[in-house]
């Protein structure tokens, strides 16, 4: 694969993420595409462990961890100072989990994206709270298992659709990535970096601990939740043009799902269902890119 | 604090200001990967060992020069076997449970036409110098290819041929519209850049092979199968029945009779096949008559789909009964065969159909239904002291004797031209194991330059090239990694249409483009070697693998792996390797 990017790396040997982590290959990435220029604000989730403990950062960026509940007001107040500082040239980051994402959050979010501060909101969701032991969160798929919903009482509900939410701020740019697919992911990144206002991306990550999968299988697994439409590859300029990046091979989701000690108790049935759950989900995405199948 | 202080004062805020680099988690490591080459499946089945994967990578590349190297270090003959090789190599290729194998004959052939348009020299030259002489009886595939890899071993090298020009049934036996005498032309003339001298018009006999032993260290036979063997029924000596391959030989000689009326063709292989279209050509018709059915034809179907094409007719099972000479023409009676039961090859099994016959009248007859020594000296000995059986070749070095290599057809269980040329090496190299450590290293020496399993040798092993740290372990089509692949038609190999062909001995496959050849080689895996991709270093999650710069390898820094094991499953061609921790 030829990844147009910086040699150079941003990120260092030595961080404390789990092998196979999905996260660390997403900021790895995201910053590769980024460059130096970039200061990132970190509300509590894996990455401010990652990130590493005082005196020891392993970005080689300017990062200010943050409440876990601040991401998007904080970033608001960074991009402020810069500014007053006439520094037009630095990218404001807030890099959160989903559930400082979808979760607790979500109004300094929401708040930041309706005021169209200039920054990039990403999003690496690993599908629960995992830097505090595996609880679900809204971004939890339907029929994982998480230590808060164990045994079972696997979670029984939908997996929150964010990108849709931010699309409904009608943001200049919402988009989703994954791990998996590097080409698509940098060059979202740098079309975010480049774009003035507020930019949302939804990076997939995989979690070999949470997940209960084998850290080789790290990237594969995060390949097929696009190949399986679990996980569509797609941007949305200005909350109205679609546009679907990859069109998988249609994988069955059960050969997604069967990989992974979180789905281990569904049954055949639960997974026929899950199928139905995500072929309306694609169908609906088709029709909004204006794309019928 | 107060409160007063603290709005007078700057937020304190703690900086950190070192890297987590001290942090060495290359100690949670329980599994280490590392790069490991292998074999690929294509490579075991050309009987040459060529390098397959690494051929496909540097055209892929542009680096036409260096990929035709690559072949030439394994094969002295790509531009013959780029035409004529039965490919086995694609009947292995790992690509084929994904769509359709590798083009790997057309690159072969590809490759060698760049190097003779652009003027391609190559530096595999003599390794050293060793005062021991060799002659080589036969200046066919075999003993042309024992020649080359001597000469590059360091022996002085003569070889004897009969005929006025090299090339055995390269020369004489395959048409031009397979293999036109410029490709074989410049192959030969490599062979004088070595210090090969060939003496053409130089027949041996069995008192000049004892004169040969006096004044040589070793000799090597390979003097072919010359000879179709006898239909052994009345009649094969009327005036009008030729032997097949003599009939090739006239035409390849220059002859160009004008053939009207019908040939009758009696075999199923590829010299029938050749035979009958040659025949076409010369303005006749042919009827191909075999004793099988077309299935079971030793002949490659290709050509003979197009030979088919060209109009020659195929009569299946059709064994030869007498032949009779009638008012100037011949009048040839078959027995008519039927299927009863299995042969242990697997291939049906032909007995008479009752008392069914069926006379051909025709103007001519060939005999091509399989050839063998053209005489008795030519075959190796099954017993005698010092007798050292391969695969593909056999030594008699008796003690304080002079040492006889047998290679070929003779030696061979299947007589192809790329077989042959197999069978030079393994001889070349065995007499060279044979010089410098004596007969009892043989057999191992050969085992360790082995491509794979065997029994394909490979030059570059066997002199100590990089290609050594590869693995035995044959890459299988499920560990290569496909989501890093697309499915791509396989190209088609583009040929004269057949008004023009059945009309000329033009040759029918037509060369491929630059950008064609290109995209083919792009199809290839390169299963089990590393093309460069970058996946293993851009998806180390833990920034510990150093891509390595010109020249230099790639480096796993173990110093903080944490042996995740990311980068051997997403590795696409099994270049890495997952090892337990010890
Ligand atoms: C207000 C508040 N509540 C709870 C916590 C504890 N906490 C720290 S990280 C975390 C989970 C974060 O989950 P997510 O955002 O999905 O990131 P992940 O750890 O999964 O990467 C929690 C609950 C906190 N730091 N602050
Ligand atoms: S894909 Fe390439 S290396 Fe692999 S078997 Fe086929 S030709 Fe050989
Ligand atoms: S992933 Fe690519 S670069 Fe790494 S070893 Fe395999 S082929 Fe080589
Ligand atoms: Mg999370």
């Amino acid at each position: 694969m030829h990844l147009d990017v910086l040699d150079q790396e941003l990120m260092c040997s030595g961080h404390v993420g789990c092998p196979g982590c999905g996260a660390t290959i997403a900021m790895r990435f995201f910053l590769k595409a980024l460059g130096e220029k970039t200061v990132m604000v970190l509300p509590a989730c894996c990455w401010s462990v990652i990130a590493g403990p005082y005196p020891q950062s392993t970005l080689k960026i300017p990062v200010i961890h943050s409440a876990f509940e601040t991401g998007g007001a904080t970033a608001s107040g960074v991009r402020a100072a810069l500014d007053m500082r006439g520094d037009k040239d630095t990218t404001v980051v807030t890099w959160a989990g989903d559930g400082g994402t979808f979760d607790i959050g979500f109004q300094a979010l929401s708040g930041a994206v309706e005021r169209n501060e200039d920054f990039i909101y990403v999003c690496y969701d690993n599908e629960a709270y995992m830097n505090t032991g595996i609880q679900r969160s809204s971004s939890t798929p339907y029929g994982a298992w998480t230590t808060t919903t164990p045994g079972t009482d696997w979670k029984r509900l939908r997996k929150k659709n964010i990108v849709e939410a931010l699309v409904a701020h009608r943001i200049p740019y919402a988009a989703t990535a994954n791990i998996a697919f590097p080409e698509d992911l940098v060059r979202k990144a740098r079309k975010a970096k480049s774009i003035k206002g507020s930019k949302f991306l939804h990076i997939f990550a995989s979690c070999p601990t949470g997940w209960r999968i084998p850290s080789e299988m790290s990237i594969k697994i995060a390949r097929m939740a696009v190949q399986t439409n679990i996980f569509p590859l797609y941007e949305v300029e200005d909350g109205v043009r679609y546009t679907i990046n990859y069109k998988p091979r249609e994988y069955l989701v059960r050969e997604y799902f069967k990989l992974q000690g979180r789905f281990r108790h569904l049954t055949d049935q639960d997974l026929d269902a899950i199928q139905e759950m995500v072929n309306e989900d694609w169908q609906l995405l088709l029709r909004k890119a204006g794309e019928h199948a | 604090m107060n409160r007063e202080q603290g709005r007078a004062e700057a937020l304190f805020m703690p900086r950190s200001f070192t890297t987590t680099e001290s942090n060495l988690t290359g100690s949670w490591r329980y599994m280490r990967p590392r790069f490991e080459e292998k074999t690929a499946p294509c490579s075991t089945a050309c009987p040459a060992g060529e390098d397959i994967p690494r051929i496909e990578m540097l055209t892929t590349q542009g680096a036409f020069r260096e990929a035709w190297e690559t072949i030439l270090m394994e094969n002295p003959f790509p531009a013959v076997c780029g035409r004529v090789c039965f490919h086995p190599c694609e009947g292995s290729c790992n690509r084929r449970g994904f769509d359709s194998a590798v083009a790997i004959h057309t690159m072969e052939r590809f490759l060698a036409d760049s190097a003779l348009r652009n003027g391609f020299r190559s530096d595999l030259g003599k390794l050293q110098s060793w005062k021991e002489r060799i002659a080589v009886v036969g200046a066919g595939p075999a003993g042309l290819a024992a020649a080359s890899f001597l000469a590059r071993l360091g022996y002085v090298v003569h070889v004897f041929e009969s005929l006025p020009e090299p090339g055995g049934i390269l020369r004489w036996g395959i048409p031009a519209y397979r293999l036109p005498p410029s490709a074989l032309q410049h192959e030969i003339a490599r062979l004088a850049g070595l210090g090969v001298e060939i003496r053409t018009d130089c027949r041996i006999d069995p008192s000049g092979l004892e004169a040969l032993e006096r004044d040589y260290d070793a000799v090597f036979l390979g003097c072919g199968f010359g000879k179709d063997r006898p239909l052994g029924i009345p009649g094969e000596r009327e005036e009008g029945v030729e032997d097949g391959l003599a009939f090739l030989s006239r035409i390849r000689g220059g002859a160009s009779p004008r053939l009207e009326g019908v040939s009758v063709v009696v075999g199923g292989g590829n010299s029938a096949v050749d035979v009958a279209r040659t025949v076409v050509r010369l303005g006749g018709r042919a009827v191909i008559a075999y004793r099988r059915r077309r299935q079971d034809m030793p002949a490659f179907d290709e050509e003979l789909q197009m030979a088919l094409e060209e109009g020659i007719e195929l009569q299946e099972l059709l064994a030869p009964a007498g032949i009779e000479r009638r008012d100037g023409k011949l009048a040839v009676t078959f027995r008519r065969m039927k299927i009863s039961g299995e042969d242990a090859d697997g291939r049906g099994r032909i007995v008479p159909d009752g008392e069914a016959k069926l006379e051909i009248e025709a103007d001519r007859l060939f005999t091509a239904a399989g050839a063998g020594v053209a005489e008795d000296w030519h075959r190796p000995p099954q017993e005698e002291t010092g007798l050292i059986k391969l695969s593909h070749s056999i030594l008699v070095a008796p003690e304080g004797r002079p040492v006889r290599a047998y290679g070929g057809d003779a030696t061979n269980d299947v007589q192809m031209v790329v077989t042959a040329v197999a069978s030079g090496k393994q001889a070349a190299l065995a007499l060279d194991v044979l010089f410098r450590e004596g007969p009892a290293a043989i057999r191992e020496r050969l085992a360790a330059c082995a491509v794979g399993p065997g029994p394909s040798l490979s030059m570059e092993i066997y002199t100590g090239g990089p290609r050594k740290l590869r693995t035995r372990h044959v890459v299988l089509p499920e560990e290569i990694n496909t989501d890093y692949f697309a499915f791509e038609p396989r190209i088609t190999q583009p040929r004269l249409l057949v008004e023009e062909r059945s009309r000329s001995f033009s040759e029918i496959d037509l060369k491929i483009s630059a950008g064609l050849a290109i995209r083919e080689a792009g199809r290839c895996f390169n299963c089990g070697i590393c093309n460069g991709c970058d996946n293993c270093y851009l998806f180390c999650p833990d920034v510990s693998i150093a891509r390595g710069h010109e020249g230099e390898d790639r480096r796993i820094n173990y110093d903080y792996c944490k042996g995740c094991g990311l980068c051997v499953v997403e590795c696409p061609r099994n270049a890495m390797t997952l090892e337990g921790k010890s």
